[in-house]
């Protein structure tokens, strides 16, 4: 009887201790979410509940890596068994001849080989396959946490395949020998009993071996948890559950804190950053995702939230507080960044990265620290409303060279407002993109007019760079404008000022309706407005990160393409998941700093990986000055083409257009 | 160590500068008008001296009409007090004028240090650093960058051409012309500037100006220009090949 | 009528170019107005080098540490002279110097200072100046006003005669005075090249953007046997050594061939390079000043260009 007690006290001592232990660190975690910065996320709760259930149990996004996303739902289904077997392993130690019956023991059986098999898979991808994105996280934590699970596993099997021969001199009851369903303990039980080990003595050690290994090992994985990045046992579900729902485009959500959105301590994090933190299981996914590190720079979305997981720990402990910009983490990180999303895409717990990345650049920019070329740029927006450092008057003056003039949409109504954006107007080598798209709208016979130089800049990349200022102060120059306009939609050909319009001017009451120029020309195509000759071209689509990824526009220039009878092939990395070309978050103004190779580069290379593809269709400005370089300093001029949808429709539609801009020349 | 810097606003030359062609006028209010680049840097200047030392910086400024955001800016940058000279003062004053109501400043309220930008696009009637260093009699240097305290004494670098320099050291008080700071200037986010509006406050000074000798400038004139370059038209390959073969006309290319 | 005072300076002991052109330009107007040319000199050079200025008279000022240029002791002794001779004008150059003396001089002695002067006329009643504002963009007509002015030149402005004469110099002793002193000269970094030397200068400024596009640059003036220079901006940028500059604070460069890309043409950089036998600027915008002192322009894309070039220049 003596072993029984000595067990039903270690499981109450230990579950004890390992309860205090986890729960004063719940309580130090709860402590700091509780003086950070609010953030509402109690909107929409239907739609929480489904999409964490099937983030959660469906793994959706941990699938998109299929070998890891296989392991670890080998391992995390694994949890939900062993609730099974802790309740039913502590009653059957608790209340002689408790049994949680066949059926049950089958499932856990079977979910422990699947443990075990998801455990060698992941000990596989660590040691054998050993993924980049791992670089830098806390591998021997990794092997700590799967050594324990296997103990786990491993001990729920030899406590239960020793039951039958241990439960007189244990506990005293006579238990039925174990069926075949229960399939692991009775193999496991006819091992025992070839190897002679049935005897009370020896099959009472078994039995404690194996409930220790199983329980114990429970309770120390418990109070181990909090302190690990194995926290998100916990943390997951309730990260995904409390997941921005309110448009991805939108970076700062109204209200705006009033002391601005820069963070430069813990306390400017909202809660959920700092649930951010604790939740990061280090998978790095992010990492093989973001194209400034593919592009050889200091950034890493993991680590940023690594260093300042590390710095609020050590803040916690009692050290001296470290300035998170430009301190816990770096200036050329912080900078690095595109703020293309594709991390906060990649993650499957919902950690969000950009904001963070934003304020903490709103606060070394508060410092007056920001790349002196994108410096010029915040002055040319603050000055004059472009980033080219042109005057305000030359704003239209793309327009001259059209036949037909555009009308004057702050001196009369119009159906369609065109929100131009800097690059269309101002860059010379896409001018004449711009003047196609107007001749198109020309041709469908849309009534359309543009505000002229009442137009400034959206706002958007400024906003990215971390200057909230001037964004609201171009915000505010824009609304006036559109105020005094009359129109029934806005449609703009940059996806930048799309975002802006459509997500970020809500704060300040704006909601009329926007379109990109791709759905706009789609809608138009429906309606029977162009006369469209097949281009009979093998081409492929690149998706901007500020359609596709923060608009979740996918769908509309594809149905563009194919319409003018483009044969559509797919890049490897395509909607949501498609890479970054490297202008974005003000990247493109400034200097590049440790880069080996530049994200564009990589992507026309990707492109060219495609069989017979000779076209390169994008549907950004940016994107056709940042890819044209590529082809050019990739030397693929020869063998690929960057062409906007407009120009494919333009030439599909039969208009006359300059010699350079025929796709099929 | 008290440090005065001198600003001032100009003509935005991004956008177009506005001319009465009959008169030859200036139409300084249909212009827009930006701080002086010069003076930026020399804002620049004085605040890394501040944080090399515990020198407080105070940023001064003829009010013309339109140098308050200017003034904030440069407390937004970190300078720790700003001064807007009042009077009978608008766009079109001479920097002659200028000069004279900062001497008259300076004589009341002394510094140990005055820099400013060592030109700026519109003073051809004379250099503001210069001439409040004649009219106060007090020693002063242009072109310069580097400034460096050293005890009581200033040292600083002064550029002459074909990249020669020397460094110099002068007593104190002393006028200083910035060439170029050692860092590029700092930027100063909307958001603080703003702060700063609500935060601080512009000290004004009444300041009276006696008569002062003016320039009579007869007009201004866009210049016809000498001579322009023959302009090659085409793509970038066309105006290679073109200019290959001017060079080749002129054995500018190697056998 | 007062006469026409002339500052000059010394480039190796002799008189320097705009020193000459400052005393041509003396001449002229002091035969038109029936007045006398003075030089003023500093330095232990000053008396020989002024031996054969075209003036009348010449004040060769000398003293220790005069040799070098000091800022303080020269405009209290400028000063002094100003106050002695009641010039009607006062000439100095442009250079640091001139900026020093300039306005300092005028306004210690109660004169207005006419600055960036490019020209100079007598019409029916007056001298007008004609002065160079807003970075080139706008010239002013200034009516120099009876009582004379201190008038900073633009070197280059007018062209010497090369016309000699025989002053009587007066040797004027001075202390210099105390409170600003030369700690050590600077020497320029020559660094790895001299870019006064080369033939063919390859000459970025602003418009290259990013400090990654300087590789172009350096690949065409490979190809094209040519050395890499640069204007102000991309020197303060620290994109480029100083000693790459050219320009009034840089180098001053006469080569056979000078490709400005990217710049717009400051009159400080132009007054380092306009002398350049073959100038050809390419400029995104054709009304900038350097295409006034280009023979070819061409507003194409120079990071489009400079590969296009050096393409050909190594297939030749």
């Amino acid at each position: 009887m003596a072993l029984r007690d000595v067990l039903m006290a270690a499981t109450i001592i230990m579950f004890v201790a390992a309860g205090a232990i986890f729960s004063r660190r719940f309580w130090n975690i709860y402590q700091v979410m509780k003086k950070s910065r609010p953030t509402n996320r109690s909107d929409r709760l239907g739609e929480r509940l489904t999409s964490t259930f099937i983030q959660v149990f469906a793994h959706k996004r941990m699938l998109k890596i299929r070998y890891s996303g296989v392991l670890h739902l080998f391992i995390f289904s694994g949890f939900v068994v062993l609730l099974i077997d802790v309740v039913g392993s502590i009653l059957q130690l608790f209340v002689a001849g408790f049994s949680i019956g066949p059926v049950l023991g089958m499932i856990v059986d079977i979910w422990v080989c699947l443990v075990l098999i998801g455990v060698v898979m992941a000990i596989y991808q660590r040691a054998v396959i050993k993924p980049e994105r791992y670089h830098g996280s806390d591998e021997t934590d990794g092997y700590i946490i799967l050594g324990m699970i296997t103990m786990i596993v491993i001990g729920i099997a030899i406590h239960e395949s020793f039951y039958p021969y241990a439960a007189i001199p244990v506990f005293g009851v006579k238990s039925a020998p174990i069926g075949a369903m229960e399939f692991l303990a009775y193999g496991l039980s006819h091992l025992w009993a070839t190897l002679g080990w049935t005897a009370p003595r020896a099959a009472s050690i078994g039995y404690a071996v194996g409930y220790a290994m199983d329980i114990l090992v429970i309770w120390i994985f418990l109070a181990y948890l909090p302190y690990s990045k194995h926290l998100h046992v916990f943390l997951a579900i309730p990260n995904i559950f409390v997941r921005k729902m309110r448009p991805p485009g939108e970076l700062v959500p109204s209200p705006v804190p009033e002391e601005g959105i820069a963070i430069r301590s813990f306390g400017d994090l909202s809660w959920k950053d700092v649930m951010d933190l604790y939740t990061c299981t280090e998978c790095g996914r992010c990492q093989a995702v973001c194209p400034a590190h593919a592009a050889g720079q200091a950034l890493s979305p993991k680590m940023i939230i690594l260093e300042l997981r590390e710095a609020l720990k050590k803040e916690l402990a009692g050290g001296e507080p470290i300035p998170l910009a430009g301190g816990v983490v770096s200036q050329e990180e912080l900078w690095a960044c595109t703020t293309c999303g594709a991390c906060m895409e990649a993650c499957p717990v919902f950690i969000e990265h950009v904001p963070k990345i934003v304020g903490m650049r709103a606060a070394l920019l508060e410092d007056g620290e920001i790349d002196k070329s994108a410096q010029k740029v915040l002055v040319g927006w603050d000055r004059q409303g472009n980033s080219f450092g042109q005057p305000l008057k030359k704003r239209p003056q793309w327009t001259k060279g059209l036949d037909v003039a555009i009308k004057d949409a702050r001196r009369e109504p119009v159906d369609w407002l065109w929100f131009v954006g800097d690059f269309a107007s101002y860059d010379p080598r896409l001018q004449d993109l711009t003047r196609l798209v107007a001749q198109l709208l020309q041709r469908a016979e849309v009534d359309f007019g543009i505000l002229y130089d009442g137009e400034s800049n959206s706002g958007n990349d400024a906003l990215r760079i971390g200057e909230f200022g001037l964004f609201e102060a171009l915000a505010q120059k824009n609304l006036a404008k559109l105020e005094e306009a009359q129109y029934n939609m806005i449609f703009t050909t940059d996806p930048h000022s799309l975002n802006a319009l459509k997500n970020e001017y809500v704060k300040y009451g704006f909601d009329r309706p926007v379109k990109h120029y791709t759905e706009a020309f789609v809608d138009l195509i429906e309606g029977g407005k162009f006369d469209l000759k097949p281009l009979g071209i093998r081409a492929t689509y690149h998706d901007p990160c500020y359609l596709g990824r923060w608009n979740r526009i996918f769908d509309a220039p594809r149905e563009l393409i194919k319409r003018v009878g483009v044969d559509l092939v797919e890049m490897p990395r395509h909607g949501e998941n498609s890479f970054c070309c490297g202008a974005g978050g003000g990247r493109i103004w400034m200097e590049e700093v440790g880069i080996k190779e530049r994200p564009a580069d990589q992507r026309i290379k990707e492109a060219l990986t495609l069989e017979g593809v000779t076209h390169f269709v994008v549907a950004c400005p940016k994107d056709v000055a940042m890819f044209t370089a590529a082809v050019a300093s990739t030397g693929n001029e020869g063998r690929l083409r960057v062409v906007d949808v407009a120009e494919l429709l333009a030439e599909a539609a039969g208009l006359g257009i300059p010699d350079k801009l025929v796709a099929t020349r | 160590m008290r440090i005065l810097v001198l600003t001032k606003s100009v003509p935005d030359l991004v956008e177009e500068l506005v001319l009465d062609e009959d008169s030859g006028e200036l139409l300084h209010d249909e212009m827009t008008y930006v701080p002086s680049e010069w003076d930026d840097h020399a804002v620049e200047e004085a605040l890394l001296i501040k944080e090399d030392s515990n020198a407080d910086v105070t940023v001064l400024a003829v009010d013309t009409g339109d140098v308050d955001n200017m003034l904030f800016t440069a407390l937004a940058k970190g300078a720790d007090r700003a001064i807007k000279l009042q009077g009978d003062f608008d766009l079109s004053t001479s920097n002659r004028k200028r000069a004279q109501a900062i001497a008259h400043y300076v004589k009341e309220n002394p510094y140990d240090l005055i820099l400013s930008g060592v030109q700026a696009i519109d003073d051809i009637d004379g250099q503001i650093p210069a001439m409040v260093a004649g009219l106060l009699g007090m020693p002063h240097a242009s072109v310069v960058t580097d400034v460096r305290l050293d005890g009581d004494r200033v040292h600083f670098h002064q550029e002459y051409g074909g990249g020669l320099q020397a460094e110099l050291a002068s007593q104190t008080p002393v006028v200083l012309g910035i060439q170029a700071a050692r860092k590029p200037p700092r930027y100063a986010s909307i958001a603080k500037v703003r702060q700063m509006m609500k935060s601080s406050v512009l000290e004004e000074v009444e300041v009276a100006v006696e008569e002062v000798p003016e320039l009579e400038i007869r007009r201004f004139f866009k210049p016809v220009a000498a001579g322009h370059a023959e302009m090659i038209d085409g793509d970038a390959e066309e105006v290679a090949e073109r200019i290959v073969s001017i060079l080749k006309e002129r054995n500018l290319v190697r056998g | 009528m007062g006469p026409i005072l002339v500052v000059a300076e010394f480039t190796e002991g002799e008189l320097s170019d705009t020193s000459r052109e400052l005393l041509t330009k003396a001449r002229e107007l002091a035969q038109s107005l029936g007045s006398e040319v003075i030089a003023v000199g500093f330095g232990s050079h000053a008396e020989h080098a002024m031996a054969n200025a075209d003036a009348d008279r010449a004040v060769a000022i000398t003293g220790l540490g005069l040799d070098q240029y000091l800022p303080l002791t020269y405009e209290r002794t400028l000063s002094q002279i100003v106050s002695e001779y009641h010039p009607l004008l006062t000439m100095v150059a442009n250079s640091t110097m001139g900026l020093d003396l300039g306005a300092g001089v005028a306004a210690a002695q109660h004169m207005p200072v006419i600055a960036y002067c490019n020209g100079l006329h007598t019409d029916a009643e007056d001298i007008v100046a004609q002065c160079q504002a807003f970075a080139g963009k706008l010239l002013a007509e200034v009516a120099v006003p009876a009582g004379g002015a201190v008038i900073t030149v633009l070197p280059g402005s007018f062209g010497s005669s090369g016309t000699s004469g025989h002053p009587e110099v007066t040797v004027m002793a001075v202390d210099s005075v105390p409170g600003m002193d030369v700690v050590k000269i600077l020497e320029p970094e020559k660094g790895d090249v001299d870019i006064t030397r080369a033939d063919i200068l390859v000459s970025v400024g602003r418009g290259i953007g990013d400090p990654e596009n300087l590789g172009l640059a350096q690949e065409l003036a490979e190809a094209i046997g040519g050395v890499v220079s640069c204007s102000r901006p991309v020197v303060d940028a620290g994109w480029l050594p100083k000693a790459r500059q050219v320009g009034k604070s840089g180098q001053t460069v006469k080569p056979k061939l000078y490709l400005a890309l990217g710049i717009s043409g400051a009159p400080e950089h132009l007054q380092g390079m306009k002398d350049a036998d073959l100038i050809i600027a390419a400029n995104t915008d054709e009304s900038s000043s350097i295409m006034e002192v280009a023979h070819y322009g061409t507003t194409v894309d120079i990071l489009d260009l400079m590969p296009a070039l050096a393409e050909r220049l190594r297939g030749e």
